[in-house]
């Protein structure tokens, strides 16, 4: 017996054993990859832990604002919202591009369609339209994937390509960018949105016209690094001042070449 | 057709839905050894992922696991075992009684997610013990004491009146015979139960979600306030996110494989215990 | 008293705290459940501490959340259609705020934001204003939503917890695929499970029933990620090519794997059920001339009838209450369920999905939790109801 109660004691003591806190990152699935290659790198050159979960940008600013995790990424900007809950808390926020993103519409690379103008992309993604054939495809029904609601992607593309309006109740629902990637591939009718550098040879990205179809843009690396593709978006991280400290190193490292470099190698668009 | 042949149809009816739902063990488990298996290396087990889920293994979220499984195993087996002894033991036989055995049954039903959401609201904001080990382990300890409870419960039953009678009458208090005689005999049935909690706990993914689970933290840190990997949650993530889907499927196999094999190896080790104290 | 003795006291004293331990844990999980959730009944449909308002001359006071939703995605576009005056409705929220002043006329922490939404607001008619109540003044007229009751949660068909300025909190489309999943894992488990339970208990030999109650102690054992992860690897496709219908993830393909995850308890409570027929009973079945089949069914069955129905009733509530397996399956779409051939969204994948962005305390948050506690009351429900059917057999 008394054995036992020291066998416990020494197993509770190793827990207690307060290792320095690893600096915890948290948001947007858009970000995601590249903030783990960031962070391997990071942690490859210095003594620190880091960790990293996704979960979507609403996911990473509502940790942020209750303090359980030390930097958030976020495809979007702050709601207004959410910039007054934080001037409540009294927490003064750092918000930093790292990186720049083209949000691509991808489809089935069965489909016929290459291109879409903002409208007809509003009335797909809302259930306005739900037959390819309405928008000079084939007679074949419209499958939408969409992220959470917690996705920061979901809400820019209900911001600027949607006027606004919320999804069709029929679309499909994943948390995770990767799912919407996949099952686009694999369903014929299908219909996606996701960051420029999920895009795989496996769907296919459309062009789309922001000014009634007369000029339909690619979303190529070329397009979105000089803003001509009309869906661009930063990417951020935010992190708040008084943790400044303990971040700030990585956070510099994110903007040397090196953390610059490894933006293009994932796939995502640099800053400069 | 008389009603012997058409009992025979019946029968062989039932013989193969019987025989269909082994068969369905057996395509779900052997899809996933052959799909994984050629991922399993050693490698696998003993590196963290690499270049964003693609490559690498899955070693922090075994570490991860093991942490959880012994935490909460810590809190939850004196817990459970002693509240079974009272049950069996102790307590009067009244309506009382009842109405813990009542409590203990529905804890046992509740779901999964559902005991996340206490997880989340209780530990990581109302105690404010954020997303961490400890969050993690206490909803884990607080999801399997009733199992642990019943199985304490059922081998205490298992010991017969009269070693507890002669005890008494040999002049051993109520805590002598209950320790000294009963638990030891009850104990190799208490043990499959353990070990079949341990099991449970290492398949949990809903209550973990919310209290402990790490994406991508390579290196386990042993900080009572650290979240950490585990590898059911890291199943659900390299099924559904990371970079390229095709690429990490054939890691999200090698991970499920592993989880299966720890299950399996738990729960047959349960299964044969419990033979081998059967043969005793 | 001796030492021993003090020790013995105090290990007994633990035992018989312990002894509360599970009901101390339920009571606990009633008191937060409920705790983190009752307070979205305090609140309207428009995000906390969050006013609408209009221009003084618009005679309308009140809207619906539906009626916020109609405006937002152009259904209602004249003031006329609310009853109230001829003027086109124009939404004006904290975003637009930005894009029409710059940061010097809001000033640098906002101060002069009240005085320009009172400025907008009153330069134009048609205007329906969203922004924080702070800033709300005697010139603007408020416009009054109804708090969130209980009946418009359960009754209400829009799910759009996010939604801006009013989150639409209807969780009938998923509730309703809950108990659609449920009730298709019953429907195949069920037959299933007493089938094979027949077989063991009643057919088979000594070693092939060990051998196949080893088996179904594996599928039990498989943990429920596992079960989701081959679904959609397997069974999502597989059901998209069989059925030759767009997608895969549908209600069936959640009832099968629910089904599956199902069917262990219900086998071995089932096969518990007909083992226990009295001998007797069944001799006397078979003196009369009846053959085994006969028996079984004339007999055995209806003896076992009750313990099968607890069974089938605990099974229920484990399928109800599953949830990584159909997160991965079911498609997550929250409409209101018609055939088993098209996506769903269950109550437990709910919760998983949208509890991590929720903002403690919010409404989102709330909405969850009630969720959660519908949750809880069911499975209690369906706890308590079987254990009376399977008090019914011994008695």
């Amino acid at each position: 017996m008394k054995k036992q109660i020291l066998l416990y004691s020494f197993a509770l003591l190793a827990f207690f054993s307060a290792v320095a806190q690893p600096i915890k990152i948290k948001g947007s699935d858009t970000m995601l990859p590249l903030m783990q290659l960031e962070i391997e790198a990071y942690m490859k050159r210095n003594p620190v832990q880091l960790n990293v979960t996704g979960g979507g940008s609403g996911v990473g600013i509502t940790s942020l604002l209750e303090g359980s995790v030390d930097i958030a990424m976020s495809s979007r900007e702050l709601k207004m919202a959410e910039k007054l809950k934080f001037e409540e808390k009294g927490l003064k926020l750092s918000v930093l591009a790292i990186a720049n993103d083209a949000l691509s519409v991808i489809v089935n690379p069965q489909n016929p369609i290459k291109q879409l103008t903002r409208e007809q992309m509003e009335d797909i993604f809302t259930g306005k339209i739900t037959n390819w054939k309405d928008v000079g495809g084939d007679d074949m029904k419209i499958v939408v994937y969409t992220r959470e609601s917690s996705s920061g992607t979901y809400e820019f593309m209900k911001d600027h390509v949607m006027s606004k309006k919320e999804f069709t109740k029929t679309a499909i629902s994943s948390s995770a960018t990767a799912a919407i990637v996949y099952a686009t591939s694999q369903t014929k009718g299908a219909i996606g949105y996701v960051g420029i550098a999920y895009v795989e040879p496996i769907v296919k990205a459309i062009s789309v016209s922001y000014d009634g179809g007369q000029k339909y843009i690619a979303p190529t690396f070329n397009n979105a690094f000089n803003k001509t593709y009309p869906i661009t978006r930063p990417l951020f991280i935010l992190y708040p001042l008084e943790k400044e400290k303990t971040v700030k190193p990585f956070i510099d490292f994110l903007f040397t070449v090196y953390g610059q470099k490894l933006v293009t190698h994932k796939g995502y668009i640099p800053l400069k | 057709m008389n009603k012997n042949s058409i009992e025979k149809l019946v029968f062989g009816f039932f013989s193969s839905v019987a025989f269909l739902i082994v068969a369905i063990v057996v395509v779900i488990l052997g899809f996933i050894v052959y799909r994984g298996i050629g991922i399993i290396s050693w490698e696998f087990i003993s590196q963290p992922p690499k270049n964003g889920m693609m490559e690498g293994g899955i070693l922090p979220a075994i570490l991860g696991t093991l942490v959880l499984i012994l935490g909460s195993c810590l809190l939850a087996f004196p817990i459970g075992i002693l509240s079974g002894i009272y049950m069996n033991e102790y307590a009067p036989k009244n309506i009382f009684k009842k109405f813990i055995g009542m409590m203990t049954n529905n804890l046992a039903g509740i779901p999964s997610i559902v005991f996340g959401l206490f997880g989340l609201a209780m530990f990581v904001n109302f105690f404010q013990f954020g997303v961490s080990i400890l969050s993690g382990c206490l909803t884990l300890a607080i999801l399997i004491v009733p199992v642990i409870i019943r199985t304490t419960e059922e081998s205490l039953k298992l010991v017969e009146d009269s070693y507890r009678l002669s005890s008494y009458a040999l002049g051993a208090s109520k805590f002598e015979t209950v320790f000294r005689v009963v638990l030891p005999m009850a104990f190799p049935n208490i043990i499959t139960g353990l070990i079949l909690s341990i099991g449970r706990v290492a398949g949990e993914t809903a209550p973990i979600i919310f209290t402990v689970a790490a994406y991508y933290l390579p290196e386990i840190v042993l900080s009572l306030s650290s979240p950490v990997m585990a590898l059911p949650y890291h199943l659900y993530v390299m099924a559904t996110s990371g970079i390229d889907l095709t690429k990490s499927r054939e890691l999200a196999f090698g991970t499920a494989l592993v989880l299966m094999v720890i299950v399996l190896i738990l729960n047959f080790s349960a299964g044969g215990l419990k033979l081998y104290f059967k043969r005793k | 008293m001796t030492f021993k003795k003090i020790r013995e006291k105090f290990v007994e004293s633990i035992i018989y705290i312990s002894g509360t331990f599970t009901t101390l844990a339920v009571l606990f999980i009633i008191v937060f459940l409920f705790k983190e959730g009752s307070g979205i009944f305090q609140k309207t449909a428009l995000e906390e501490g969050y006013s609408l308002a209009v221009n003084k001359f618009n005679p309308v006071t009140k809207l619906s959340p539906e009626e916020i939703k109609g405006i937002i995605e152009g259904e209602y576009t004249n003031w006329n259609q609310l009853r109230g005056n001829n003027d086109s409705v124009y939404i004006f929220t904290l975003s637009d705020i930005e894009s029409n002043f710059t940061e010097e006329e809001l000033g640098a922490e906002f101060e002069h934001l009240n005085q320009k939404i009172s400025e907008y607001i009153e330069a134009n008619t048609g205007v329906l204003a969203f922004f924080p109540s702070k800033y709300l003044d005697s010139t603007l007229t408020k416009i009054n939503v109804d708090k969130i009751t209980l009946a418009s949660i359960i009754k209400g068909r829009d799910w759009y917890p996010t939604a801006n300025p009013a989150p639409q909190l209807g969780a009938l489309p998923i509730v309703l695929g809950s108990i659609m999943v449920s009730l298709g894992a019953i429907l195949i488990a069920l037959p299933l499970g007493v089938i094979v339970a027949i077989f063991l208990a009643e057919i088979a030999g000594e070693t092939l029933k060990n051998s196949i109650k080893t088996v179904i102690e594996l599928l039990a054992g498989i943990p429920s990620v596992v079960y989701g992860f081959f679904g959609l690897v397997v069974l999502v496709p597989f059901v998209q090519q069989i059925f030759d219908i767009p997608v895969g993830e549908t209600a069936l393909s959640g009832s099968i794997l629910l089904a599956l995850i199902s069917l262990p308890t219900i086998i071995s409570l089932s096969e518990d059920a007909i083992s226990s027929a009295p001998q007797e009973l069944k001799n006397a079945s078979l003196a009369l001339g009846a053959n085994r089949l006969q028996t079984i069914f004339g007999v055995t069955l209806p003896y076992a009838s009750s313990g099968i129905i607890s069974a089938s009733i605990l099974g229920i509530g484990r399928a109800f209450g599953e949830t990584m397996a159909v997160l991965m399956v079911t498609g997550n779409s929250a409409i209101m369920p018609k055939t088993f051939l098209e996506p769903v969204r269950t109550i437990t994948a709910t919760i998983a999905a949208e509890l991590g962005e929720a903002p403690t305390g919010g409404i989102h948050y709330e909405a969850l939790f009630i969720l959660g506690t519908f949750l809880f009351i069911f499975t209690f429900s369906v706890n308590l109801i079987a254990e009376f059917f399977a008090q019914k057999r011994h008695s």
